[in-house]
């Protein structure tokens, strides 16, 4: 079987694999309408918790534990508090993923999309999605860079805005749609 | 006919008696209105099965003029499935033009670029292999920009309905195997490969049969009515809120790539 076949084969399974998933009924988000109602939900939650964060993972306290207390504390206590801190990067992806799906929900409502808009953000994700992950092992094994993560965190609050803002906008436009819809007939409506 | 095996005879027989429950069912429960072209297709596809009868019924015919005739039917069913499987697509994204022009946009450019790669790999000898090779290649096609698009509505989070899910799955599932018989029947019974085209035909009759059975269930009830209604958001919307969002997406990931970057440190 030379090279061009077996990749031709592997292709083909390739294929089928991705048919079964494409097909598979989304487990969360299936309707768009869904989409609107996960972004409605709070995305703040972890900018209340910011200083607590920032306070688990500073490295005085890790320096005070090892001095007064004992090692073993030291070691457990910053084992639980890269646990919250880990806890705290899934909720920034979270906000990421929530904006990113705002950005698609304004895409499918929009009559015309810019292909190379499309793309760029799709491109955009996948990296974040490949940092995120990266970095999540980072944490995970213990090599733990944090005195950024309050200059991200700072990043997805006013992103949060941002989303709160859009969305009052998409309402209000759903509102007025809704409310044109009742008087005027669907063509006209179309045509705006 | 007659000196088609018997196995061959009733997978034929099969394929047939199903093309004409997908076209019956199609027709009592009035879905034929909502995908004229998918019924074309299939009333096309049993006209093929008796033209292909007809051809064997004919005293004398010389093999390669039934070789030819059965190819020009061929092709004129993958035109009708190319135009069905679109009119699907369409009918999915109907309700959203933004959206649909990015689906015809990933349908085209994959197709060209799988069309591309199909001709670089085509080493056929002889007319007959030259003509499997291309039907081959239609169906990677086919199915390469079927999932593209597929992959476009589901990144979009857009609801197809289960019965148009079920129509795509099937032409997608018949063109992937297809590829699949004939490339295994191209590997390993290269030099023999004339003598393995009575296998090829059942073992692609076969998957069509598979592919029918889905159509069935898919037209057995009739398709569901289109009641999607959408809040536009006017282009200049569009060109405002979704750089902004861009522009956030990506100082979040700047940021996440910082963090990164930093040195790393042993806890």
């Amino acid at each position: 079987m030379n090279i061009a076949l077996l990749l031709l084969a592997g292709f083909a399974i390739l294929l089928l694999i991705l048919l079964v998933a494409v097909l598979r009924e989304p487990e969360r988000h299936g309707k768009p309408e869904n989409d609107l109602a996960f972004l409605e939900e709070s995305g703040r939650s972890h900018a209340t918790y910011l200083r607590q964060v920032q306070q688990a993972m500073a490295a005085e306290d890790f320096e005070f534990l090892a001095a007064r207390g004992s090692r073993e504390l030291s070691k457990r206590t910053r084992k639980e508090r890269r646990k919250i801190v880990l806890e705290y990067l899934y909720c920034l992806r979270n906000n990421f993923l929530k904006l990113w799906r705002l950005a698609r929900v304004i895409s499918t409502m929009s009559p015309k999309v810019g292909v190379g808009q499309e793309f760029a953000r799709l491109r955009l994700g996948l990296i974040f999605f490949l940092h995120y992950e990266l970095l999540r092992i980072k944490f995970r094994f213990g090599f733990a860079p944090l005195p950024e993560l309050g200059l991200l965190s700072e990043v997805v609050s006013r992103l949060a805005v941002r989303l709160e803002t859009a969305m009052r906008e998409l309402g209000e436009r759903a509102a007025q749609a809704a409310k044109l819809a009742s008087t005027l007939d669907g063509r006209r409506l179309d045509s705006r | 006919m007659s000196s088609m095996p018997l196995y061959l005879q009733s997978t034929w027989a099969c394929s047939i008696l199903g093309q004409l429950i997908v076209l019956i069912l199609l027709l009592l429960k009035g879905n034929f209105r909502r995908v004229p072209l998918f019924t074309a297709y299939t009333t096309l596809n049993i006209c093929q099965a008796g033209f292909i009868l007809l051809l064997y019924l004919i005293p004398g015919i010389s093999s390669a003029n039934f070789l030819t005739l059965s190819w020009a039917s061929e092709f004129v069913t993958l035109i009708a499935q190319a135009l069905a499987t679109t009119e699907i697509l369409r009918i999915t994204l109907k309700p959203y033009p933004g959206i649909w022009g990015l689906g015809w946009r990933a349908l085209a450019s994959t197709s060209v670029l799988v069309v591309i790669v199909v001709e670089l790999t085509s080493r056929g000898h002889t007319a007959g292999e030259r003509l499997f090779e291309l039907n081959r290649g239609y169906h990677l096609t086919f199915a390469t920009a079927v999932i593209a698009c597929l992959l476009l509505v589901r990144y979009y989070s857009i609801r197809v309905p289960i019965a148009y899910k079920r129509i795509l799955g099937g032409f997608c599932l018949n063109s992937c195997v297809e590829v699949l018989i004939y490339t295994f029947i191209q590997a390993f019974f290269h030099k023999d490969f004339d003598l393995h085209q009575v296998r090829w035909e059942f073992l692609t009759t076969l998957s069509f049969v598979a592919a029918l059975a889905i159509w069935v269930v898919a037209v057995w009830k009739p398709f569901p009515a289109e009641d999607r209604q959408i809040a536009w958001l006017s282009d200049s919307e569009y060109q405002r809120l979704s750089p902004e969002i861009d522009e956030q997406l990506r100082r979040v990931n700047e940021k996440l790539l910082r963090l990164w970057k930093l040195e790393a440190r042993p806890n």
